[in-house]
């Protein structure tokens, strides 16, 4: 991109100018000028970039990713790769990519397994902190990834509900638990002390959310399903799988 | 007029920069950040109209003010009291969408606010259509 702006500039300014093209020639450095002052701003911020995640490996190693533990795990324990999540259930992304982290799951059966940690922004996302209490509430009655399946699913029914925890009890008794029981977790110190002690072990890599590392690799950038794909083929190929 | 050019040249330049910044942002997914909302009001489904991202029909905006401004200096002022009535027209959507930020989505773009901002400050440095007096 930054190639075709440099050859646009040069070819433009190579071109006689005749006066009546003078302000044509003003008007399109302009748009030259300000896409590669746009283009250099949303590359800040993403310091690997696309192409690394693209499926090198090289992007930075990062230990408290690699040390993993605790969360969530969904798959096999001794599955060869790891695809680690930190997600906030309020957060359009996280439900963007709740279907694609599904559909990798199925892809790479037995060979793959998702840890999630919660990350909810609080700051931005009101609700996120319940729906991380109601999941892991779920999950003291053995249901967490069904819970963590309705809240991405139907993120746009409570996202921005006033009652969102009468909505969550709802989906507990869909899913069959106790709702007393479930009720009693979700105002449990313990259930949020879990969800801090994730937001505690993600803060040094998590710059938003969703944030991926595959086998201890934090991803730079939001790859689609098949860059993710690809990463973890790629890193089955590395381990001989 | 030329001061009035000027200026406008200078913030379309800036809304063309953001509107740039927008679209290539929105062409592929990005993660909730800690510190913005920004990327809520991105993945809204108030971000596209028929399809495509507002921030296309900003940059479209954007650059036919430019356009006008920069024609403007070279000596055809005439061309900027077209540009009026589309200028209204985007204060008013502008509006439109802070509005939608606040009160729907209860989250803020800076940079959608940043747009906002520079189409009021174009608004108010753009020439107004003359009014017509009558004789007394």
């Amino acid at each position: 991109m930054q190639e075709f702006f440099f050859n646009l500039s040069i070819t433009i300014f190579a071109m006689p100018t005749p006066s009546k093209m003078k302000p044509l020639l003003v008007i399109v450095s302009a748009i030259v000028v300000a896409g590669i002052i746009a283009l250099y701003l949303s590359r800040q911020g993403t310091a690997a970039g696309t192409e690394k995640a693209a499926g090198d490996g090289s992007q930075k190693a990062a230990p408290t990713a690699a040390a993993g533990g605790g969360g969530r795990v969904r798959g096999p324990a001794d599955a060869p790769v790891t695809l680690l999540e930190y997600g906030d259930y309020q957060c359009p992304t996280c439900g963007l990519y709740h279907p694609i982290v599904t559909e990798l799951l199925s892809r790479y059966q037995g060979k793959l397994k998702l840890e999630f940690h919660h990350y909810p922004l609080v700051q931005m996302h009101p609700n996120a902190l319940a729906a991380a209490r109601a999941a892991e509430s779920a999950g003291d009655q053995g249901k967490f990834w069904e819970m963590n399946d309705l809240l991405f699913e139907h993120q746009d029914q409570w996202s921005k509900s006033a009652s969102a925890e009468t909505i969550f009890l709802q989906y507990a008794i869909q899913l069959g638990l106790d709702s007393n029981r479930f009720m009693q977790s979700m105002k449990s110190p313990a259930t949020q002390e879990r969800i801090l002690a994730d937001v505690t072990r993600g803060n040094d890599i998590v710059k938003g959310t969703p944030t991926f590392a595959i086998n201890g690799q934090v991803l730079q950038d939001l790859p689609g399903l098949e860059g993710l794909s690809d990463l973890i083929a790629s890193q089955l190929k590395t381990l001989g799988k | 007029m030329r001061g009035r050019a000027l200026a406008l040249i200078l913030l379309a330049f800036l809304g063309l920069i953001d509107t740039l910044y927008l679209g290539i942002k929105r062409g592929k997914p990005v993660p909730c950040s800690i510190t913005s909302g920004c990327e809520e009001v991105l993945n809204s489904r108030f971000s596209t109209l028929a399809g495509i991202p507002i921030s296309w029909f900003g940059f479209a905006f954007y650059l036919t003010v430019f356009s006008c401004a920069v024609f403007a200096t070279f000596g055809e002022g005439w061309v900027l009291k077209l540009v009026f009535w589309p200028i209204l027209t985007a204060f008013i959507i502008s509006v439109g969408l802070v509005g939608v930020q606040a009160f729907i989505l209860h989250a803020y773009c800076q940079y959608c606010l940043g747009s906002a901002i520079l189409v009021t400050m174009i608004l108010i440095a753009s020439p107004k259509p003359a009014r017509s007096v009558s004789a007394g």
